[in-house]
C-alpha cells in the first residue's frame, strides 16, 4: 500500500503532462464553458423586466449563482474521464494497469486530480474574465461569498463526479457502448442538479425530492454553499448528503470493480 | 447538374447502410431516442420553471416559448441525425490520419466529411419535437395557413445551414489544434443562444448573432411565421445571413485542409 502511495504523485505527474499537452483543447473548453452564462445572462434580464425579484433570486443574485457555477464546475467535473475508463475497459488497456501494484481508484483518483489542475490553470483566465466583465455591468451579490462553507462543499463535490463517474464508466464491463447512459446522466445532472436554474426555483415538493438526490449535491449545493445562501442547518444536511452520496458511489464502484474483473478477458500483448 | 445527382446517389446509399446499422443495434437506437428527449424535456423544464414566476418574457407567452424551443429542437435533431454525426468525426480522423482514405475518394472531401456517418434515431426525437410544436400552436388556438407551414418547413431547412456552418467551422479548427474535441461543447454551448427570443436581446449580442453567426434568426423566424404575421425582410435576412455563414465556414475548412499532414504510415 506504501509502495502504491509512493506512486500517485508519478501517476499524477503523467497526467498533468497529458492533459497540459492538449492545453489548447483546456482553453476551448473554459471559454466555451462561459458561453450559458452569457445566454443566461440574456435571458433572464429579460425575465427580470418590470420585476424586482423572481422567486427568491433578484437578478444580481442569479447572475452571481451561474458565475459561481463556473468555479463549481471548473473545481469539480470530470473532463472525459467516463469515456477514458469506458475506453480502458472495452479495448483491453486494463492489462498493463493490472500488471502495477497500484489500485485503479486511486490510478483514475490521481488521474482525475490532474485533470482538475490542468483544467483550472487553463480555465482561470476565462473565469476570472467572466466574473471581472459581469461585475462591471451588474452588482454581483458577492458580500456574502462564504469560502470557509464552500471548500467542503467543493471538495465533497468533487469526490460525488468522481465517484459518479467511476459507477457510470465501470458498467463498460457489461455493455459495449455505454455513451448513451452517459449523456443520459449528464441530463439528469443538468436539470436536477441545478445547472440550468437554481433548484429553489422548482416548486417546493419538486425542490425537496430534489435534495435526496445526489444531482443537487454536484452543482447547485457547493454552489449555494459559496454564495453564502444557505442556514447553517442547511448547510449541515447538505455536506452530511453530498458525503454520504459520494461514499455510497465510492463502495458501489468498488463492487462494479471485483465483479467486472471476473468478467472482464484481457486479450492482445 | 450529373454531378450533383451522382453526390445525391452516394448520400442514399449512405442512408441505406446507417438505417441497416441502427437496425442492427436496435437497444442503442432507443437508448439515444430517450437520451435526446430527456434534453428536449430539460429544456422544456426550463420554461416551465421560468413560466411559473412569470407571464411573458420579451413578448413571449408561455406556449410562444415552446413554440420556439420545439423549433429548435426540430432543426438541431434533423441536424443530428444527417450531417452532425460525420462533423464530429473530423477530429479523430485528422488526428488518426484516416482523413487520408476520405481523400482518396472521387468525391468532394466537404461532402464526404459532412455525410460519412448518418443517425436514424434523431428523426424520432425531431418527430417529437413537431408534436410539441402543434400541440402548443393548437393551446395558442393558432391554425397555420398552407403557405406559413411550408415557409416554416422552408425555413427550418434553412436553420440547418446555420447548424452546419457553425459545427463545420468549429471542428475544422482541429487542423490547428490537435484535440479539438471541446469544439462539440462549444457547438452545444453556442447553440443556447439559438433559444433565446429575439427580442430579449440587445446591443452587440444582437448584432452578432443576427449578421455574423444568425443564431438568433434560426428558430425564431421559423417560430414567428407560426405564431405571427409572416414578414419578409427577417426571412430574406435569415436566408442571406444563413448562406453567407455555410460558404464563410466551407471556406474555413479548405483552408484547414491545406494545413492537413497525413498521420498514418
Amino acid at each position: 500500500m506504501t509502495a502504491a502511495l509512493r506512486a500517485l504523485p508519478t501517476v499524477f505527474s503523467i497526467g498533468l503532462q497529458r492533459q497540459l499537452a492538449y492545453r489548447w483543447n483546456y482553453l476551448l473548453r473554459a471559454l466555451f464553458s462561459a458561453v450559458p452564462l452569457l445566454v443566461s445572462w440574456v435571458f433572464w434580464e429579460a425575465v427580470f423586466q418590470g420585476k424586482e425579484t423572481v422567486g427568491r433570486y433578484t437578478l444580481a443574485g442569479l447572475l452571481t449563482y451561474y458565475a459561481v457555477l463556473l468555479i463549481v464546475e471548473a473545481v469539480s467535473s470530470p473532463a472525459d474521464d467516463d469515456f477514458q475508463i469506458s475506453r480502458e475497459i472495452r479495448e483491453g488497456m486494463l492489462n498493463p494497469i493490472l500488471l502495477r501494484p497500484l489500485p485503479y481508484g486511486l490510478y483514475r483518483g490521481a488521474l482525475f486530480l490532474s485533470g482538475r489542475c490542468a483544467y483550472l490553470v487553463a480555465a482561470f483566465i476565462p473565469v476570472f474574465l467572466c466574473f471581472f466583465i459581469l461585475s462591471r455591468v451588474v452588482h454581483l451579490e458577492l458580500a456574502s461569498f462564504d469560502i470557509l462553507r464552500g471548500l467542503p462543499a467543493l471538495f465533497g463535490s468533487a469526490l460525488l463526479q468522481f465517484s459518479l463517474t467511476l459507477c457510470l464508466s465501470l458498467t463498460s464491463f457489461w455493455f459495449l457502448d455505454i455513451s448513451s447512459l452517459i449523456f443520459l446522466v449528464y441530463s439528469l445532472e443538468f436539470l436536477a442538479g441545478g445547472h440550468v436554474f437554481p433548484l429553489d426555483l422548482l416548486p417546493a415538493p419538486l425542490f425537496t425530492a430534489a435534495r435526496f438526490l445526489p444531482f443537487a449535491y454536484e452543482y447547485w449545493f457547493p454552489a449555494a454553499a459559496l454564495c453564502g445562501t444557505l442556514s447553517h442547518r442547511e448547510w449541515q444536511i447538505g455536506i452530511g448528503m453530498q458525503f454520504a452520496w459520494a461514499i455510497f458511489f465510492l463502495f458501489f464502484a468498488y463492487f462494479l470493480w471485483k465483479a467486472g474483473l471476473r468478467k472482464y478477458t484481457a486479450a492482445g500483448g | 447538374m450529373p454531378y450533383f445527382i451522382h453526390l445525391l446517389k452516394l448520400w442514399l446509399i449512405q442512408l441505406r447502410y446507417a438505417i441497416t446499422r441502427e437496425l442492427a443495434f436496435r437497444a442503442n437506437f432507443f437508448a439515444w431516442v430517450i437520451v435526446e428527449l430527456a434534453w428536449f424535456v430539460l429544456q422544456l423544464a426550463f420554461v416551465g420553471v421560468v413560466y411559473q414566476h412569470v407571464d411573458s418574457v420579451a413578448g413571449w407567452n408561455r406556449y410562444e416559448m415552446i413554440v420556439l424551443v420545439a423549433t429548435n429542437q426540430l432543426i438541431q435533431q434533423i441536424f443530428t441525425a444527417f450531417l452532425m454525426p460525420g462533423l464530429v468525426k473530423l477530429p479523430d480522423l485528422v488526428r488518426t490520419g484516416g482523413l487520408d482514405f476520405l481523400l482518396l475518394k472521387p468525391a468532394p472531401p466537404q461532402f464526404l466529411v459532412s455525410t460519412s456517418s448518418l443517425e436514424i434515431g434523431p428523426l424520432a426525437n425531431a418527430g417529437i419535437a413537431l408534436i410539441v410544436v402543434l400541440s402548443a400552436l393548437h393551446s395558442l388556438a393558432i391554425t397555420p395557413t398552407l403557405s406559413a407551414t411550408f415557409t416554416y418547413l422552408f425555413l427550418v431547412l434553412a436553420g440547418l445551414f446555420v447548424h452546419y456552418a457553425l459545427l463545420l467551422a468549429l471542428v475544422s479548427f482541429t487542423f490547428w489544434i490537435v484535440q479539438a474535441e471541446s469544439v462539440l461543447l462549444g457547438y452545444y454551448s453556442i447553440f443556447q443562444v439559438a433559444r433565446l427570443p429575439r427580442e430579449a436581446t440587445r446591443g452587440w449580442f444582437r448584432v452578432i448573432f443576427t449578421f455574423a453567426i444568425p443564431l438568433l434568426l434560426v428558430a425564431n423566424v421559423p417560430a414567428s411565421v407560426l405564431i405571427r404575421n409572416m414578414h419578409i425582410t427577417p426571412i430574406l435576412l435569415f436566408l442571406g445571413t444563413s448562406l453567407s455563414a455555410a460558404l464563410l465556414a466551407s471556406l474555413f475548412f479548405y483552408l484547414g485542409l491545406r494545413r492537413y499532414q497525413s498521420a498514418s504510415s
